[in-house]
């Protein structure tokens, strides 16, 4: 073999050597940020299609504003634009813009990357609090979809009342680390005392009617934020204005520890990392809703070792974990307080409800605090009747659903809120229903249900799983909404009869005597005696009616006495709406 | 308002405007008094059925539907006047009308006169059920108010029969049958103006329910073999067949039979209401039943005897399997059948519903079917041994 040969057959060994490197290097097990993951997933959090990815974004930052603003006792006033700006890079998409702009506290500048750029950076992480943002995913993903289509981050202006001038910059996501990234960073003048405002260009389409459309969001939004002045402009649409009809904020209640018993396995053990070098007795008092001194004496009492109590919660292994986890899961606990749950209140409902347009009656009902698999919930109704008559008397109720007073869209069918909307016989109070459908008519039915542990079916948090106790309680909140309602639209029907039957009295009345008379050839002296006789009999037929009217109206009158007995507000805010009106 | 007539009394066809003005009398006093017209009409339902073999039909008993004359009643009450006058003013003049015709002239009247306009029917089921309104209240059936059907089967032949009709004005016509070749003579269905001769005496007359196997035993001849009247029933018999064989029944004394097909649907549809009349026809089954009408067939033994061509009945088939739940509920509560004179009939019923089998008319062709006259055969010989219930 000659020297070159050699070389050359060297060469070729270290070329094989280097594709094996290669494709070794290929089949490494790399890890990715949760951004990446995000940034590739957008679907699973709102971003599924052009019209929902508007959608979201407009939600997103609208929550944001709305539960900053809570958190610091400010009463929102939110200003939103949305304009189509011309074709989008996608095909067949137009490029949206959205701005989003509030009275809120402002951000700490140095918080701005955070908040708008880094996935799960909250500060509402599995607090337990019944805001409408928990994880901090939605803002961000919102900030990727408009980086990844229009090449553009969100714009952000934003002031606290410690700042003497507001900043502007635009945040990025950097997908490789999960990083919020600003850029073209400036202070500015002339912006409000305090306050945010996020803007994102992005490809999207605006639907604004319908269901999933914009303006039911917003609509819905004002519907369970009695409290919120909304200024809106979108496409096609003059600025709207829709006036707070509540002053009072509403109190946010402090956030509960979670419950052992709505916890799995590996969130229990996933929860005492947060923990550190704590004992695991200490952890268990500290760390969950419900365990108290007397529970630990249990958990030794069923044979636990009293040493693992006393065990660092960093240094106990997974078996320890487990034994810990299955004795506690046997032990009988106080089921989880209900003071973390926030009601709109049926008040404030009742003036909101007004805001959905013009209305003949409504009924609502909030019911009290409740535990649902072992998760605190609250479920207020509120059913109103739409004085629209242009509404096709046989299409579906207009169905608003909430959770923790965030409007839910898509997905409707599988929902908790629709399974018991169509379990209740609506027939008996008084509303056309197909069997086993959705009632029919000019309603609107909104049902809300709070709680800082509601379970979605998905993380884009569209539909309320459907548990038996969590629909049993939305079903009867309904009921009770019903009953109420059926007494005004009893009302309402015994003054139609009332009403038809004068108009019978009046047009059958000479015809039926007239013919009698014209078959025997009956005078005329004895027609308008007939004629008189016969007003008399249907006369009482009517007094009937009327005396059933009075009744219906009566028990009508006694359940708003009833209402006023028990929140005197109630009346006086739609004594004050109407003359407001 | 309470009738003035004897229950199951049907009203003379000239009684109708007497029987109206009363009633129209009655209704105005009431009104003048302003007090509440109340007016009565016989229940015509199975529970309120009676059946005695010595009267041979059902007849209504004692319960009455009470109509009372309130704001929920009057539209219906003044569409009934309305209805009434148009009726009335046709037995004054002779015309006869049908339903449909009947709904187009409120129609008419009430395009003429825009004060009747509350009056007008949006369709003609709402104008039917106010003549069967004016009907219960005069106890009186349509056809005595001028209101026909089309006259619907009853196709009869003979070589012995003849119809002299009486014609609304007076004149006579005389229909010899023997004379129509072999076009049947279509009886009408108020057939009490006919007047029935035989020429020669009539031995039997034969009900067939198929109206096709009636005019294949005539083109075979049974007519000029037998001495004898021959009827296609068509199915469940309407007002013409039902009065044409009471008036045979009545007028000419021959025995008369029946022979249909062997299922619950025949025997309680059929061959019932034409010998007893139905529930729903309660005042007027004494004019449209033929008490001594018999089942001759096809009869549960002449399956085994003749060797005929059955099969089960397909409980699956909504029609079937509903005349078989009819017919359990005859047995316990149809007067027809519990009667000792019909235990005959009854155990056909009973049969059937044990076998669940049934055997179609037209399975006499099967016995020799190279006979074209077997089925008369049988049929003859059948009525000649006595071999019916």
């Amino acid at each position: 073999m000659t020297t070159s040969k050699k070389k050359a057959d060297q060469a070729e060994q270290e070329q094989a050597k280097e594709i094996a490197r290669s494709s070794k290097a290929s089949n490494k097990i790399t890890t990715s940020s949760t951004a990446e993951y995000f940034s590739k997933n957008l679907q699973q959090v709102g971003f599924s299609s052009q019209i929902k990815a508007t959608l979201t974004t407009l939600k997103e930052a609208v929550d944001n504003a709305l539960d900053a603003c809570e958190e610091h006792g400010i009463l929102p006033e939110v200003h939103v634009t949305i304009e189509k700006m011309g074709a989008g890079s996608i095909k067949n998409s137009d490029q949206v813009k959205i701005r989003v702009e509030d009275n809120g506290p402002g951000i700490d500048p140095d918080d701005v990357p955070k908040v708008f750029g880094e996935y799960l950076a909250s500060s509402k992480f599995g607090r337990g609090r019944c805001s409408r943002g928990q994880q901090g995913i939605g803002i961000s993903a919102a900030t990727t979809w408009a980086q990844l289509t229009s090449a553009s981050g969100a714009k952000v202006m934003t002031r606290t009342k410690a700042m003497r001038k507001a900043v502007s910059c635009v945040v990025e996501v950097d997908i490789k680390h999960n990083r919020g990234v600003v850029k073209n960073r400036e202070t500015i003048d002339g912006y409000r005392p305090h306050g945010t405002t996020v803007e994102f260009l992005f490809d999207g389409r605006v639907q604004l009617n319908g269901e999933a459309g914009l303006l039911s969001y917003l609509s819905g939004t004002t519907l369970v934020n009695p409290h919120l002045t909304l200024h809106y402009k979108v496409p096609d649409m003059e600025l709207q204005t829709i006036e707070r009809v509540s002053a009072s904020m509403p109190e946010v209640p402090e956030a509960t520890e979670p419950h052992p018993h709505t916890m799995k396995l590996g969130e229990f053990i996933a929860h005492s990392h947060l923990f550190g070098r704590v004992k695991v007795g200490a952890w268990l008092k500290r760390g969950f809703s419900r365990v108290t001194d007397g529970t630990l004496t249990d958990l030794i009492k069923g044979g636990m070792k009293a040493s693992l109590l006393e065990k660092s919660v960093d240094s106990i292994h997974e078996a320890e974990f487990k034994e810990l986890f299955t004795a506690i899961q046997n032990l009988q606990l106080l089921a989880p307080s209900t003071k973390s749950v926030l009601a709109i209140g049926e008040d404030a409902l009742a003036k909101s409800i007004r805001r959905l347009g013009a209305v003949d009656f409504f009924s609502v009902v909030t019911r009290k605090p409740t535990i649902c698999d072992f998760k605190p919930v609250q479920v207020e109704v509120a059913i109103a009747r739409l004085e629209d008559r242009s509404i096709d008397p046989d299409s579906p109720v207009q169905v608003l659903r909430f959770a923790n007073r965030v409007p839910l869209q898509f997905d409707k069918s599988a929902c908790a809120i629709v399974q018991a909307l169509t379990s209740v016989n609506w027939r008996s109070y008084g509303l056309a229903q197909p069997k086993e459908s959705l009632p029919v008519g000019p309603y609107i039915i909104a049902v809300s249900v709070v709680s800082p542990f509601i379970k979605f079916k998905n993380a884009s948090k569209e539909t309320i799983d459907a548990s038996d106790e969590l629909v049993e309680e939305i079903r009867r909140a309904l009921i009770q909404a019903g009953q109420k309602l059926s007494k005004h639209i009893r009302r309402e029907e015994k003054a139609n009869e009332l009403e038809e039957k004068i108009r019978h009295i009046e047009q059958f009345g000479p015809i039926l005597v007239q013919g009698i008379c014209r078959i025997i050839e009956a005078p005329d002296s004895r027609r308008l005696k007939a004629e008189e006789g016969l007003r008399k009999l249907l006369g009482r037929d009517a007094e009937v009616a009327e005396q059933e009217l009075e009744q219906a109206h009566s028990r009508l009158e006694a359940q708003k006495e009833k209402e006023r007995e028990r929140q005197p507000v109630v009346e006086a805010i739609e004594e004050g709406v109407l003359q407001e009106e | 308002m309470r009738s003035s007539r004897k229950a199951g009394e049907s009203a003379a066809s000239d009684q109708i405007p007497k029987l109206s003005k009363e009633l129209c009398h009655r209704l105005l006093q009431d009104l003048e008094r302003a007090r509440r017209p109340v007016l009565y009409a016989t229940k015509c339902s199975l529970d309120n059925a009676l059946y005695n073999h010595r009267v041979g039909y059902l007849t209504p008993g004692d319960k009455k539907v009470a109509t009372e004359l309130n704001v929920s009643s009057v539209k219906k009450m003044s569409r009934a006047i309305f209805m009434l006058e148009i009726l009335l003013r046709n037995i004054d003049t002779g015309a006869v009308n049908t339903k449909r015709e009947l709904y187009y002239i409120s129609k008419g009247e009430i395009k003429h006169n825009p004060l009747l306009k509350p009056l007008d029917f949006s369709d003609q089921p709402e104008s039917d059920a106010t003549i069967d309104f004016i009907c219960e209240m005069l106890e009186c059936y349509r056809e005595e108010l001028n209101c026909y059907a089309n006259d619907r089967g009853g196709q009869t032949y003979s070589q012995q029969l003849v119809v002299t009709e009486t014609l609304p004005d007076g004149d006579t016509a005389v229909i010899d049958l023997s004379k129509l070749g072999t076009s049947p003579f279509q009886p009408k269905n108020r057939p009490q103006s006919l007047k029935l001769t035989a020429r020669k005496k009539i031995d039997f007359c034969l009900i067939i329910e198929s109206e096709g196997t009636a005019n294949t035993l005539v083109a075979n001849g049974f007519t000029k073999r037998h001495n004898c009247i021959l009827i296609g029933a068509q199915g469940v018999p309407s007002n013409a067949v039902r009065g044409w064989t009471k008036l045979i029944q009545d007028q000419l004394s021959v025995p008369l039979y029946f022979f249909g097909d062997l299922d619950a649907y025949t025997l309680q549809n059929i061959y019932r209401t034409l010998k007893a009349g139905s529930a729903a026809s309660l005042i007027r089954n004494s004019d449209y039943s033929a008490p001594e009408v018999r089942f001759l067939g096809v009869l549960p033994e002449d399956i085994k005897k003749y060797d005929l061509n059955d099969y089960p009945v397909r409980e699956s088939d909504a029609q079937e399997g509903r005349a078989l739940k009819k017919a359990a509920d005859a047995l316990k509560n149809d007067p027809f059948f519990q009667d000792k004179r019909n235990k005959g009939v009854a155990q056909i019923l009973k049969w059937l519903l044990e076998h669940k089998r049934r055997c179609e008319q037209q399975a006499y062709f099967t016995v020799d079917p190279r006979d074209p006259t077997m089925p008369e055969k049988i049929i003859v010989d059948k009525i000649k041994r006595g071999n019916y219930v």
